[in-house]
């Protein structure tokens, strides 16, 4: 029942502190509740990739308290909170 | 009537103290201001300066000390000197202005708390010297910062800099509020005089100033030359106090001591740093960032606390291996970001400059090449857009600088790392492990929310990259921009190929 009131609810945001691959430093990242691993993924390389790392042909993975996350998980059931570090790697 | 000779009546004034018959000690001097802590009060009664001066020897000295700055810049004023200095040594000046101006002010409040609550008589004469000294600084900055502003309106942050909530000055405020307002007299003589003014203003003052003169301005040289002759008698307030605090409380001393070498070697990674190795044209670098530090901090800084009977700071490795990325992440920050900057960053990786860089840093190609070849790929595309932020690089709690510090792995793999602790259900994070340990034993009296803190907070309003520009005070006549971007033009040729990764993090 409860699981259910939480996915009727309105996403929330979760500011993450994020550091893309070799990147040289560790930014700050909006993501939502709602948002898939695989679109955190994303949101990390948008501000990275092309602008101080080179993009590769490779499929992205999150990292998240010592865990790979599963692309499919959102960041509420991965238990990614707000200020938490999640490192994006290319899967190579 | 003949004049006594100094040496004949010193001894009688330079200690002469009050004996309170109407007050106790604690009244006139309040544990919290003058911090004696486990030292018996008596034992202050042994302090004494090494260099001894009076007031009309100091009025003399310091009376031609200025006439001769003066007089040097009222003469090149008439020279088009300053039209001849190039962009990124007028960068460096831009920062040291700004950058220090208003902290010279912060001084004199620091000199002239140890003139009041200093638990010497001949301890509060030195400082109160020490006020007069910083009260020069502050002006001859100010007013050399100031012939240029007409110029070039990023001068005007001389004065407008340490007023503005800029990252830079909250970073700034933040470590000087740290060793010179919010802590007692023997804690702010160790910090300030001792660490600080012995040895890193060394490096500012004397290393950059041979940057000065090779890069032909004689002006700016010549104005901290004359702030440092000033540094050698007031900074040493702090050898005296600390011989008496190591006797009594050496685990005090060590950790004083250690967190203001720490947070010195953070500010100065940040603005010497690049001002050393980037914005000093590369023909006229006379020593690498690393090279200046060792010669001018380490050696000196190791001989003080061994002379002391102290050990090497817990951090010591941690900060060695820092000396060969800690400016250069700030250097490449303070490009990337540098709409938030008042001065404009030369980016300063030509093939001349990065292979002065290689040889300087053999690991720099690995750490910083790569992110720096896909800037000039951006760059020679004609997409500046994409060597501009559009988020905030994330600040340590305790530096307030950017979390950018690369550290090599056992898998042989630069990376960034995280370096963070949580406390009262808040995540604090932090650039090193140094931060978070100084952090950590003194969060119950740091106050200091960074940049991220605030927006997160709702502060800076709108959550825009223009939202935190004016909450920074920054205005477009004065936000910084790379002089032309035409550097990159050399790379035209690049081949633009993802390089591989191999252990160790050099590329193939």
């Amino acid at each position: 029942m409860s699981e259910s009131v939480t996915d009727a609810a309105e996403p929330q945001l979760v500011p993450v502190n994020a550091i893309f691959h070799t990147d040289f430093v560790q930014i700050l990242v909006p993501v939502t509740t709602a948002d898939t691993i695989a679109e955190v993924a994303e949101k990390v390389a948008y501000h990275v990739e092309g602008r101080r790392v080179h993009k590769q042909d490779a499929p992205k993975v999150v990292f998240h308290g010592g865990r790979r996350l599963d692309p499919r998980l959102t960041v509420a059931d991965a238990g990614i909170g707000p200020l938490d570090h999640v490192r994006v790697e290319y899967d190579v | 009537m003949t004049l006594l000779k100094r040496e004949e009546w010193q001894h009688l004034v330079r200690d002469v103290d009050w004996t309170y018959s109407y007050v106790d000690d604690e009244a006139v001097y309040p544990e919290w201001l003058s911090g004696t802590g486990k030292v018996p009060r008596a034992a202050w009664r042994t302090w004494e300066e090494d260099y001894k001066v009076s007031y009309p020897e100091y009025v003399s000295t310091q009376r031609e000390k200025e006439t001769a700055a003066y007089a040097v810049k009222a003469a090149l004023q008439r020279s088009n000197a300053f039209d001849e200095l190039s962009e990124g040594w007028k960068s460096s000046t831009k920062m040291h202005y700004g950058g220090v101006a208003l902290v010279e002010f912060e001084a004199v409040l620091g000199e002239l708390k140890m003139a009041r609550f200093g638990l010497n008589p001949a301890w509060r004469n030195m400082a109160a010297f020490g006020a007069l000294d910083e009260i020069r600084h502050a002006q001859i900055t100010m007013f050399f910062g100031h012939e240029f502003v007409g110029r070039d309106p990023q001068y005007d942050w001389t004065q407008k800099m340490f007023h503005t909530n800029d990252w830079v000055a909250i970073s700034l405020r933040s470590l000087f509020d740290s060793m010179m307002v919010t802590n007692n007299v023997v804690d702010l003589a160790i910090q300030l005089p001792l660490t600080f003014e012995t040895g890193f203003t060394n490096l500012q003052f004397v290393a950059l100033s041979a940057d000065a003169l090779e890069s032909g301005d004689v002006n700016f040289a010549n104005m901290i030359s004359s702030i440092q002759t000033d540094e050698a008698r007031h900074a040493q307030q702090g050898g005296p106090t600390l011989e008496i605090l190591v006797e009594h409380d050496p685990v005090r001393a060590q950790w004083v001591i250690d967190k203001a070498f720490w947070g010195s070697a953070r500010a100065f990674a940040a603005l010497t740093g690049p001002a050393m190795d980037y914005y000093t044209p590369v023909e006229h670098r006379k020593q690498s960032y690393r090279e200046f530090m060792e010669e001018w901090i380490i050696d000196q800084f190791i001989r003080t606390i061994e002379d002391y009977g102290l050990r090497r700071p817990w951090f010591w490795d941690e900060f060695m291996k820092g000396l060969d990325t800690w400016h250069h992440a700030l250097h490449m920050g303070l490009w990337f970001w540098r709409p938030t900057i008042w001065w404009r960053p030369t980016a300063a990786v030509t093939k001349a400059d990065r292979e002065w860089l290689q040889e300087k840093y053999p690991n720099w190609e690995a750490v910083y090449g790569d992110k720096w070849d896909v800037i000039i790929d951006a760059v020679n595309a004609g997409n500046v857009e994409a060597t501009l932020p559009e988020t905030l690089p994330w600040l340590c709690s305790l530096c307030h600088l950017p979390c950018c510090n690369a550290t090599l792995g056992r898998d042989g793999r630069w990376r960034v790392r995280d370096h963070s602790l949580t406390h009262n259900g808040v995540t604090y994070h932090f650039c090193t492990n140094g931060c978070r340990q100084i952090w950590w034993k003194d969060k119950d009296t740091l106050n200091s929310p960074t940049v991220i803190d605030r927006f997160l907070a709702g502060e800076i309003q709108p959550m825009d990259v223009g939202g935190i520009l004016n909450y920074m005070g920054l205005t477009p006549d004065v936000m910084g921009d790379d002089p032309d971007y035409a550097w990159a033009a050399e790379y035209r040729d690049r081949v633009t190929t993802t390089p591989l990764q191999v252990a160790g993090g050099a590329q193939a």
